[in-house]
């Protein structure tokens, strides 16, 4: 899986990143914590507003579930009792979706998880573990598992899911599945077959997500060294 | 735009005071545009424009629908400028009656729209019952004032860089050509209008600036957000490279004298051509770059004009 | 259908008037003297216009407290029959007429002595019974009477008048039909100088032509100011003369 992510990258909000894999392309925006208005206000918790636009057209109930999605796999991520009565803004731009947007909706969901964690991390939200996040898809004929299918493996589908995994110690053990979303025809096997190797995949995206957030740390931070 | 964000008594003061004595916090002039800097994607009608802070993207689609009964010759054209919380906490999201984001909005419309830009017209199909509907999505995604500026060019571009996919009618038959199968078709553009943007400034008292014969007003071209957020006026000024005044736009403020006003519009030209002419620039290179072997295959020779 | 003569060789106008001549314009205020505390009656040509000016008074949301300068609030209501066809929709809300509202809260905005009366609301209401073509500065012209019944300290008139440009020739006070065919401005001008409150294109104009649109423009304007001084000045010395006499 071959992804292109860069963050800190807009000035007005607090933590921002943009997300590229194959050609899907989301930018992710973060403010917070802020105040809230009042009906946005919990009083022990942080309150979230989840925020996907598409990258042509009005948003639409396609874009709302992609925000329920998007915030389900949050919620259990950020230390909300950190901070009480203030909110979070999590705006996910698609820039390119790189699938056809009236069938699927499964590559722009994954991007905007992925964004969403860098863009969380860069505003310096508290977060109690990692997230990554795949699509993957079951090929019509052959039956064959296909992790990070384009828009052609897309549309020559028999089932597509998207895997999000709740990782910790540094990436290296994983402790929850916070999203299997699966839409199509498939079997229990096959199900088992797609957690393992989109767990294998998931692994190593948080290895890259780890190496671009600490690059960016180092690039941003100069140390001096105490000889 | 930024109602909500407080600029500090001190850092307002600041800027006036540097304003007075004929400085810019960025080191710029008065009358000096930002540097515009126009990217594309990998498709057709991707474009981002970014100017300083500001950073606005415009994504054109197109789909084939029915006319509008009362004007059964023209295609659909919408330009869609919803702003969201991306460019800062002060947008809300989908939320466009606050002041001045219609103000933006209507602008855009009356700069590209209005004023004929897109041929809309040759978006017909078949009359009355079918016409392509070109839809212009601005996303603004940073905001450092301009956006107005911004998104004219990233619109006008788009438009310009878009292609359609190619249609034969047969009848009442239409066959969609993919854009594989067959060259995409531009869209029909008849002139370029870019938005030039003036931000009034009053260094004396209210009373100078309405009764005074003093004009001493403070005039800037392409106000950054921390301009914008202390200006006493703006002034929006349309025009093509025919030298035509598309929209002005001076919704109330800190009243300037006519004379000046003229000047900003002469001022402003000079910026539109400047404009058009980078726009045209970067089109032809990104033309170049996505055709590499237009080249080899034309059959076309070289002539000496 | 025939195609309209806007203007013809001999100088004339649709309605007969002649390039640089304003419509009939007659204005009265206190018009509505217990329903606001401001009211100005307005005849531009047939834009037939009634402003109310209700405040200083207390905002009814706490939210709109300024603390330091009152806040100004223009609602327009185009009604349904003032086109000669009937409008399905009331305009409420429309993206136009939330422009017109907020340029002309703008245009009055820095006109007004609003730091002297802090944390209150003045509240303009204007209702248009009928429209004929340079709307934007009749409304300017009736809010600018209806301010000065109610007694809102203010630095000067603004009056306002569109001025259309048909091939080379610009022509003052445009109606309907005359608008539809050509490129309008309006204008806002402050007083009886040069300067400019409100300036609005909506159509193509050659740049070069812009300069003398503003000139007549400037000079109609001047005129509609003095109209509403002389009607204000009659009006005031009726009030003194039936004061004097009781």
């Amino acid at each position: 899986m071959v992804v292109q992510a860069v963050t800190g990258i807009l000035n007005q909000v607090d933590g921002s990143s943009q997300f590229e894999s194959k050609n899907t392309k989301v930018i992710c925006s973060v403010t917070g914590p802020i105040e809230p208005k009042a009906r946005q206000e919990l009083p022990t918790r942080l309150a979230l507003e989840v925020i996907v636009r598409p990258a042509r057209g009005i948003p639409n109930t396609r874009e709302k579930l992609i925000e329920d999605k998007l915030r389900a796999v949050l919620t259990p991520l950020i230390v909300s009792y950190k901070y009480p009565r203030q909110l979070c803004q999590i705006t996910c731009q698609i820039l390119e979706a790189g699938e056809s947007e009236e069938e699927f909706s499964q590559r722009e969901l994954s991007c905007c998880i992925n964004a969403a964690f860098l863009a969380l991390i860069d505003a310096g939200i508290a977060l109690h573990s990692m997230v990554s996040s795949v699509c993957l898809c079951i090929a019509k004929d052959t039956d064959e598992l296909v992790i990070d299918p384009g828009d052609d493996d897309l549309r020559v589908s028999r089932s597509v899911h998207t895997l999000a995994l709740e990782l910790v110690k540094g990436g290296s053990v994983i402790q929850n599945v916070l999203l299997l979303d699966s839409v199509g025809d498939f079997t229990e096997e096959q199900l088992f077959e797609i957690l393992q190797n989109g767990e294998q995949s998931c692994v190593e995206l948080t290895k890259e997500l780890r190496r671009i957030i600490s690059d960016k740390i180092s690039e941003d931070i100069v140390r001096t060294h105490v000889a | 735009m930024a109602k909500d964000i407080q600029i500090s008594a001190s850092e307002s003061k600041f800027i006036l005071e540097a304003l007075r004595q004929n400085y810019r916090l960025d080191g710029r002039s008065f009358d000096q545009f930002r540097n515009v800097d126009i990217s594309f994607g990998k498709e057709y009608g991707d474009v981002t424009v970014v100017m300083g802070g500001t950073k606005v993207q415009c994504r054109i689609s197109s789909s084939i629908t029915h006319p509008y009964e009362d004007r059964p010759f023209e295609g659909l054209f919408l330009i869609s400028t919803e702003s969201s919380p991306m460019a800062g906490p002060q947008f809300e999201n989908g939320n466009n009656t606050g002041d001045e984001e219609v103000l933006c909005a209507r602008i855009i419309e009356k700069a590209v729209r209005r004023s004929g830009a897109l041929d809309i017209e040759g978006l017909c199909i078949v009359a009355g019952s079918k016409c392509w509907a070109i839809r212009a999505d601005v996303h603004f995604l940073d905001c450092d004032g301009g956006f107005i500026d911004a998104s004219c060019i990233a619109v006008m571009t788009a438009l310009l860089h878009y292609k359609k996919p190619d249609i034969t009618v047969l009848g009442d038959r239409i066959t969609v050509h993919p854009v594989d199968e067959r060259e995409p078709v531009s869209l029909g553009i008849l002139h370029i209008p870019i938005c030039v943007t003036f931000s009034f400034f009053n260094p004396q008292d209210t009373e100078e600036n309405i009764k005074g014969d003093s004009n001493a007003e403070i005039a800037i071209i392409d106000a950054t957000l921390r301009e914008e957020l202390l200006r006493d006026g703006t002034l929006t000024v349309t025009l093509n490279k025919n030298r035509e005044v598309v929209q002005v736009s001076k919704a109330g403020g800190l009243p300037m004298d006519a004379l000046s006003l003229m000047e900003n519009c002469h001022k402003a030209y000079t910026i539109a051509e400047k404009t058009t002419d980078q726009i045209l620039e970067e089109l032809k290179k990104d033309e170049k770059k996505r055709n590499k072997y237009a080249e080899i295959l034309s059959s076309e020779n070289n002539r000496e004009s | 259908m025939s195609r309209l003569e806007i203007y013809s060789p001999e100088g004339l106008r649709l309605d007969g008037r002649r390039w640089n001549e304003l419509r009939r314009f007659e204005c009265s205020i206190n018009t509505h003297a217990h329903a606001a505390d401001g009211s100005s009656y307005l005849e531009q040509g047939n834009n037939k216009i009634i402003t109310l000016v209700k405040g200083p008074q207390e905002p009814s949301n706490k939210s709109q407290v300024d603390t330091a300068k009152a806040l100004l609030r223009v609602t327009v209501n185009l009604t349904k029959f003032s086109k000669s066809e009937r409008s399905k929709s009331s305009h409420k809300n429309e993206r136009r007429v939330l422009e017109m509202q907020t340029a002309l809260v703008r245009t009055f905005n820095r006109n007004l002595m609003l730091h002297i009366y802090p944390r209150t609301l003045i509240d303009i209401e204007i209702h248009v019974l009928q429209q004929d073509g340079g709307i934007m500065g009749s409304l300017i012209n009736g809010i600018t009477l209806a301010l000065i019944d109610a007694g809102i300290a203010m630095y000067d008139y603004i009056s306002g008048v569109s001025v259309g440009l048909y091939d080379e020739t610009p022509l003052l006070d445009t109606n309907t039909l005359e608008e539809n065919a050509m490129s309008t401005v309006t204008l806002g001008v402050v007083g009886k100088s040069e300067k400019l409150s409100l300036l609005l294109v909506e159509d193509k104009i050659p740049l070069d032509r812009l300069e003398s649109v503003l000139a007549i423009g400037i000079a109609g304007s001047h005129r509609i100011r003095d109209l509403m001084d002389k009607e204000l000045r009659r009006r005031a010395e009726k009030r003194v003369a039936s004061a004097l006499a009781r």
